[in-house]
């Protein structure tokens, strides 16, 4: 079996869910099982990464894919894939998650512990089961140490911008450019168009 | 007068900086908004750049997404699945521009079944029938007469023609799904003093399209719609799934 990088399976699996939210928004239940049986360790793996907790992770899933079944229509090709179309739905609501337990516990308390370790060693720590993963994982390797240290405070932890700029002690406008210049190496060692 | 700090330009390039941030869900509510007022106010050229470094962002994290894949238990597809079948209907979203053009389609339906309107009771089970012909005749024809109309997302459309002066409403619906077996809609006038009750649907008086004649409107401000065990309840056992404002 040949395995593509993801970049060159991306145009395929985009017809195939693209074709498959049609037919959700036309209530077919299968063609849902069937979008969710292709979206559903990434969009739960996503929710984990973030929330850290198997119960908030279960539940922010299904609210991902109750949010898929209601909205289907209201994809629009013209915005961007159906994967980025979920995977952006699914982060929304997990920094959701985080942000609003953070509000009612401390997330310090909760989520501390995990951050005094090196942050770029969760970005670092992969499941690397494939070559597509490999890529993906390498193209994160190929960031510098404080570019990674954003996406991971910002992507991964749900903090803000300015939270990480505390976080780090470094200004506002820094964060910006790393967030930005991380986003641009990522993209450009993945071929995102 | 302020007197823009930096050269022009500046305010743009500022603004672009925080398309990054505001892809990865990294802007606070009060950014957002700050932001969003920016936007609104830039020349489009810029709101385009803007976009389009949103759009690459979620791209580039949608692929990302392969480095955190986790397989979620089995039992979560099995729930998702009985959550959303157990979910047919969505919230009605009242469309103001298409009440008019409504109005006069429904008008025209919904006189159309009126000949047939024997068969219309069907599952009105809470309320007495009445001679459902007379009323619905008399609704139209009064001068008060007034439409409301909410489509439900991939789940049809919801009408109801009524008249505060024949203290009566027609409902129409069309190509809404039906209430899963075991379950039935169930219609409430919600007034001042609560909901109550103003008939349950079954699935065989749901498809394709079904009419029917609620009596007593009295003060209601809105008509909800609940899913209930068959036979209805004599309170709503969850929150409404569907409400049309009267009005």
């Amino acid at each position: 079996m040949t395995t593509l990088a993801p970049v060159a399976r991306l145009p395929l699996v985009t017809a195939e869910l693209d074709a498959l939210l049609r037919q959700v928004a036309r209530r077919d239940v299968d063609a849902f099982a069937a979008f969710y049986d292709q979206t559903r360790s990434r969009v739960f793996g996503l929710v984990t990464r973030v929330l850290r907790d198997p119960g908030y992770s279960e539940e922010t899933t299904q609210d991902v894919y109750l949010q898929v079944w209601r909205s289907a229509e209201s994809y629009d090709p013209s915005a961007g894939t159906p994967l980025a179309w979920l995977m952006t739905l699914a982060h929304r609501r997990a920094v959701d998650r985080v942000r609003s337990e953070q509000a009612s516990t401390t997330r310090e308390s909760r989520y501390g512990a995990a951050n005094v370790e090196p942050p770029s060693d969760h970005v670092a720590d992969l499941v690397i089961r494939s070559d597509e993963h490999r890529q993906v994982a390498q193209c994160l390797g190929s960031l510098t140490d404080t570019q990674r240290e954003c996406i991971q405070l910002a992507y991964y932890d749900g903090l803000t911008y300015s939270q990480v700029s505390d976080r780090l002690s470094t200004n506002l406008a820094t964060i910006k450019s790393r967030m930005r210049d991380a986003i641009r190496g990522l993209r450009r060692c993945l071929g995102v168009a | 007068m302020t007197v823009p700090i930096g050269p022009t330009g500046s305010d743009d390039a500022d603004l672009l900086s925080f398309a990054t941030p505001y892809a990865l869900h990294a802007l606070s509510d009060a950014d957002i908004v700050e932001i969003d007022r920016r936007l609104r106010d830039a020349p489009p050229d810029v709101v385009e750049a803007f976009l389009s470094e949103m759009r690459t962002v979620r791209e580039t994290m949608a692929v990302i997404a392969t480095a955190t894949v986790v397989e979620p238990p089995a039992r979560l597809r099995a729930e998702l699945l009985g959550q959303i079948s157990a979910d047919p209907v969505h919230l009605i979203r009242p469309d103001q521009s298409r009440e008019r053009r409504w109005s006069r389609v429904v008008l025209a339906a919904a006189a159309a079944v009126a000949i047939g309107l024997g068969a219309l009771g069907v599952g009105l089970t809470l309320r007495p029938r009445e001679p459902a012909p007379s009323t619905a005749e008399q609704v139209f024809a009064a001068p008060d007469v007034r439409t409301v109309s909410g489509e439900i997302p991939g789940g049809g459309v919801a009408t109801v023609v009524f008249s505060r002066e024949r203290d009566s409403g027609v409902l129409v619906m069309n190509n809404v799904p039906p209430p899963q077996p075991g379950t039935v809609y169930q219609m409430w006038l919600v007034g001042a003093d609560g909901p109550q009750s103003a008939g349950t649907m079954d699935a065989k008086a749901v498809a394709p399209s079904t009419t029917a004649v609620i009596p007593d409107l009295g003060s209601s401000r809105a008509l909800a719609f609940t899913v209930e065990p068959p036979g209805g309840s004599t309170k709503p056992s969850g929150p409404a799934f569907a409400e049309l404002p009267l009005v």
